[in-house]
């Protein structure tokens, strides 16, 4: 394992999301299949660990969980092919791509970057990372998510649209892939908003999970 | 002096863009000048120095060229007030916001991310880094950019339409700003189209200078 793997929140300097990677959760929020993968980045400062609280940012009040597949790369690469693409994988997580919904629609609908309404601080929950060995198969892994114990998202790997292999030949066709540097993959249907003083608790299957209070500041 | 500030194209954590932010600009491409500085991210795997070529990204046919003054932060912060924001800076660079214009304009048009198309490898040309000290009114500099030694760019900072600590005073109410983060504060009319080939020169009135080949195919 690449040194420092471990504290990819430290060490890592980037966070590559895939937006509309499942389906259902396209047609949940009004939007096409897409036909390429819909790339952002948040910023490294967006991580949180478990201990700390979500926080609601400036202007928002329609905060909304997404439970995410985490890759953490532990080779670097780019213009990595697809067949190749396992090789670059140093291990993963569990993560919450938490989303100003009513920032991001606002932006979107006036043609503007909605960088903020994905990149404020605590927007990138992270659980402990997952050594390669734990995940066999990424595209086989169950992720769930509940909000005061109720389920609210209950989907499975298998139903992403790009899978793992295609996402990391894609974006590194763009930008070079850095040990470290994480790919949140996407999220299934159910996203929904949280209100201060929520418990979100998220799991891969039965290999990890991890629970986060959204902020009552 | 802290070597992430220096050393901010290795060490640094994020790039963060503002779009739209020159007077000129706005006037000479009929944009509504914004209310709100317009915040994205560029990937920091888009750094490069002088003596590599600028990429053009797959299947881009309009990649600009935009001459930008970079600031580096020079002490974590969040929630900055403006009167406090010069005490955060640690110094600045000469930029350029290479954009995939062509991809751009459409990921607008549909509300799509922009961070592709301004993160891309290569996308963030940069200059050595320039002491606080050699520039003490970031808003009183001439920035300027010449493509095959044709002037294309000739304006000046204080034709900025969010100031420098409106800027980082913004942007910190979202996103803790980091020692070794460069922000770039737009560019001026006269952003240009470039071509495989084609040499790139640009600068701050006489304070610092750089070139940048774009790669032929």
């Amino acid at each position: 394992m690449a040194a420092g793997l471990g504290r990819f929140v430290e060490v890592g300097r980037k966070i590559v999301c895939v937006g509309r990677n499942y389906s259902e959760h396209a047609a949940e929020l009004g939007n096409k299949l897409p036909t390429e993968p819909v790339i952002f980045i948040k910023p490294t400062s967006s991580y949180i660990t478990e201990g700390n609280a979500i926080k609601f940012p400036p202007g928002c009040s329609n905060l909304h969980h997404e439970v995410e597949l985490g890759v953490v790369i532990g080779k670097e690469g780019s213009n990595i092919s697809e067949t190749s693409a396992m090789q670059h994988i140093g291990g993963y997580t569990l993560a919450l791509d938490m989303t100003a919904r009513d920032i991001q629609d606002n932006m979107k609908k006036k043609s503007l970057p909605w960088t903020l309404a994905k990149g404020f601080d605590t927007s990138c929950p992270v659980g402990s990372f997952i050594p390669i060995e734990k995940i066999p198969d990424p595209q086989n892994v169950g992720i769930w998510l509940k909000v005061n114990d109720a389920m609210r998202q209950n989907g499975h790997t298998k139903d992403m649209i790009f899978k793992v292999p295609f996402l990391i030949s894609f974006i590194s066709q763009y930008m070079r892939l850095d040990v470290g540097d994480l790919i949140l993959t996407g999220t299934p249907a159910g996203v929904g908003p949280v209100t201060a003083g929520d418990v979100i608790t998220c799991g891969l299957s039965d290999i990890a999970t991890m629970s986060f209070k959204v902020s009552s500041d | 002096m802290a070597s992430r500030i220096v050393n901010f194209v290795k060490e640094g954590r994020k790039i963060i863009g503002v779009a739209m932010n020159y007077r000129d600009l706005a006037k000479a491409t009929g944009a509504s000048i914004p209310k709100k500085p317009l915040v994205f991210l560029k990937a920091t795997s888009a750094y490069i120095e002088e003596g590599t070529p600028i990429q053009t990204p797959p299947e881009c046919k309009e990649l600009f060229q935009e001459v930008e003054l970079g600031v580096i932060i020079g002490k974590t912060g969040s929630k900055i007030p403006k009167a406090s924001v010069m005490d955060y800076i640690g110094g600045y660079t000469l930029a350029l916001d290479m954009t995939a214009m062509d991809f751009l304009r459409e990921a607008r048009q549909t509300g799509g991310s922009w961070e592709l198309y301004k993160g891309f490898d290569t996308a963030c040309p940069v200059g050595k880094f320039i002491p606080k000290a050699k520039i003490p009114d970031p808003h009183n500099v001439g920035l300027w950019s010449k493509v095959n030694g044709e002037l294309k760019q000739n304006g000046n900072s204080k034709d900025l339409i969010f100031d420098v600590p409106t800027i980082i005073s913004h942007v910190s109410n979202y996103m803790t700003v980091e020692e070794g983060d460069l922000i770039l504060t737009g560019s001026p009319a006269g952003i240009c189209q470039v071509n495989p080939g084609d040499k790139i020169t640009c600068g701050f009135s006489d304070i610092a200078e750089m070139t940048f080949h774009v790669a032929d195919k």
